[in-house]
């Protein structure tokens, strides 16, 4: 059953084959260039604090040079990567051997469609996985250098730090999870409405739905995050924006949180002394910096004053800024976890499709 | 007597309609069997339940004294080609045997070259590219080659002209001959299985009509005409399938085990065709609404 199962997986492993030959030629041929360059800058032999300035230049040089292009791309190419093996390898699976009628040819040898089932979605499954995370390890040695000065310097541009949707979802051992629930997906789709057109539309919405609803409402969610108040003075980034008339309100984001380098922050506003959020400006601070006029919109600070006069009026307003966030040390136990939960909807649906294909015909 | 094929209260239900309804047989081993009916009598959706391609909704059904695909032995016994003859478009004649050698382990693989052989086929050639024809012997190739004990085929000739229709029906007998080995296959076109079966099930609407070695059913059946008479004065022993009458004659064919001695009737025998298709029109205990109106169209 196994060599059969190879036999037709053939395509498909070519497939595969091509995919991770182009992918490493493109990583290869630009790799040394992005690790001289980042050699040019001074980067390689840096460590520590002092590296900030440089690496947040390089990182925001990146932003206009190819490597952005290239890292993009193969960035783009293992997110789609698990929706494709839904899709093209998933889905058909079983609904292939229904439309065609070659079930009857399969499932009518010495072999039980248990174990038909077993090796065809072993076989698919592990090569799945196999090709979703050998790219995903190829892009992230290719963005050593990347990641480094994202690490380094302030985390901004087309870098973002590890724990950003894009970075989270195509490093680490996440891509694993994916193929695998992608797959079994697809192959769940195939044996319950038994065409592969139709299987192949419903798996990439299903898939689709749940890699958006995953960072949006579960991942943030997986360990209940901490919560910090620091000075506003101390926040870096982004300054402060006022709005309104005379500029009465005003937002303050943080963007990284002092002593917590590639903290992932999921929200942050400025607070009073006592605890409260607020977003009218203090009656004092409302011509501090601020433009002639007021500024109704956006930063309009007086020339040489700029917003760090205004943000000092807040601090002495005793307005603090108040960030809940998840640390960069749960990294890995996010990996795991969120991995987890997709091998074991993977799983879950693997076994449903055993069931199911009993009374299949 | 050993039933290859044993149903009891045999029901399939797709969602509102039932395809198979209270179905009971048994098929005896030894023989070629035709199992004939009308369109819709529920002969692939048994044929289906007897490979396990389908589970039943209600009763049993056993093969070779077995639920049907209950583990990899007993897929082993039985061979099978469905309707269509599917074949894996893909993959080459050569792969397909490969395959076959691969996933049965009483694969005949002389069996499956020599046969292939024969039938000049291409070992190298898709088995997309094959015409019809070549795609229903490439599966009757692979389910003889695993060396069943019972060969079912659904319809396996339905679709091919008469010429290949002759030479599958021929290809299938040589290798019963050869091999001793149970088939059952339904079809129709009875004319097809006058050449192929020696035992014959005609079922309509899911229950066996009449079943029989077809040189029993021969013998036994008779066609009677004569001057027009009431056919409740025949003698008893004779059983009266059909009938019909003009002003003058009464024309009738009756099921009996002795002789027919009534000197007014002209007594001649039956072809396998006139009488499957007699039980086929003759009406059911199950069907009242039926047998009036085949009573006015007779």
């Amino acid at each position: 059953m196994i060599r059969f199962g190879m036999l037709q997986f053939r395509i498909q492993t070519i497939t595969a084959a091509v995919t991770l030959a182009a992918f490493a030629v493109l990583l290869a041929a630009t790799g040394p260039h992005l690790a001289s360059a980042y050699a040019a800058d001074g980067l390689d032999i840096c460590h520590g604090s002092g590296c900030l300035s440089p690496a947040t230049y390089f990182t925001a040089s990146l932003a206009r040079s190819p490597y952005a292009v290239v890292f993009l791309l193969s960035t783009g190419i293992i997110l789609l990567a698990p929706a494709v093996i839904g899709l093209f390898w998933g889905a058909p699976l079983i609904a292939r051997e229904l439309e065609t009628g070659t079930a009857a040819l399969a499932w009518n040898q010495s072999v039980t469609r248990t174990r038909w089932l077993a090796v065809k979605l072993a076989i698919g499954g592990l090569t799945a996985m196999a090709v979703t995370e050998t790219l995903s390890l190829m892009q992230t040695w290719w963005a050593v250098p990347i990641s480094q000065a994202v690490a380094d310097g302030s985390g901004a541009g087309v870098a973002q730090s590890r724990f950003s949707q894009l970075n989270f979802a195509t490093h680490g051992i996440t891509p694993l999870g994916y193929a695998a629930f992608a797959f079994a997906l697809g192959v769940t789709a195939g044996a319950l409405i038994r065409r592969t057109v139709p299987a192949m539309a419903v798996t990439l919405a299903i898939f689709a739905a749940l890699q958006v609803a995953m960072p949006l409402w579960v991942r943030p969610n997986l360990a209940p995050p901490d919560r910090t108040v620091i000075p506003v003075t101390s926040l870096g980034g982004a300054g402060p924006s006022q709005t309104g008339p005379g500029g009465d309100t005003f937002s303050l984001y943080a963007l990284t949180i002092p002593g917590q380098p590639g903290a992932w922050i999921l929200s942050s506003g400025p607070v009073n002394a006592a605890g409260r959020r607020v977003s009218t400006t203090p009656a004092a601070c409302t011509s501090v910096g601020t433009g002639p006029g007021g500024g109704p919109q956006g930063n309009a600070f007086l020339p040489g004053q700029g917003p760090a006069a205004f943000v000092g009026c807040l601090a002495s307003h005793g307005i603090r800024e108040a960030i809940t966030y998840q640390p960069a040390s749960r990294y890995w136990r996010f990996q795991a976890t969120e991995t987890a939960i997709y091998l074991a909807l993977a799983l879950a649906l693997a076994g449903y499709c055993f069931r199911r294909l009993r009374r299949l015909s | 007597m050993n039933a290859v094929i044993a149903a009891s209260g045999l029901g399939k239900q797709y969602r509102h309609t039932w395809a198979l309804r209270d179905c009971t047989l048994a098929i005896p081993e030894g023989h070629v069997v035709g199992l004939v009916g009308p369109n819709g009598a529920g002969k692939t959706t048994l044929l289906c339940l007897a490979t396990g391609m389908l589970a039943p909704t209600r009763g049993t059904i056993t093969v070779l004294g077995e639920r049907p695909a209950a583990g990899p032995a007993q897929l082993a016994r039985v061979g099978f080609v469905a309707q269509d003859t599917a074949v894996y478009a893909r993959l080459t004649v050569a792969d397909h045997l490969r395959l076959g050698a691969w996933l049965n382990p009483g694969w005949d693989d002389d069996l499956a070259r020599q046969r292939i052989g024969q039938l000049a086929l291409d070992p190298k050639q898709r088995a997309g590219s094959l015409s019809g024809g070549q795609r229903a012997q490439l599966a009757l190739t692979m389910a003889m080659a695993k060396r069943p004990e019972l060969l079912i085929l659904d319809e396996p000739v339905a679709s091919l002209d008469p010429l290949a229709r002759r030479e599958f029906l021929q290809g299938l007998m040589e290798t019963v001959a050869e091999q001793r080995l149970s088939v059952v296959l339904s079809s129709h076109l009875v004319a097809d299985l006058e050449r192929v079966c020696d035992y014959v099930v005609v079922l309509v609407a899911s229950r066996v009509r009449v079943a029989g070695e077809v040189s029993d059913l021969l013998a036994s059946h008779h066609r009677l005409s004569g001057p027009r008479r009431d056919p409740g004065s025949l003698p008893a022993g004779q059983e009266v399938i059909t009938e019909s009458h003009t002003d003058k004659q009464t024309s009738l064919l009756v099921r009996t085990d002795g002789p027919v001695l009534d000197p007014a009737w002209a007594v001649k025998p039956v072809s396998l065709e006139d009488l499957v298709l007699a039980y086929m029109s003759r009406a059911g205990d199950d069907a009242p609404a039926r047998r009036q109106h085949l009573g006015v169209a007779s």
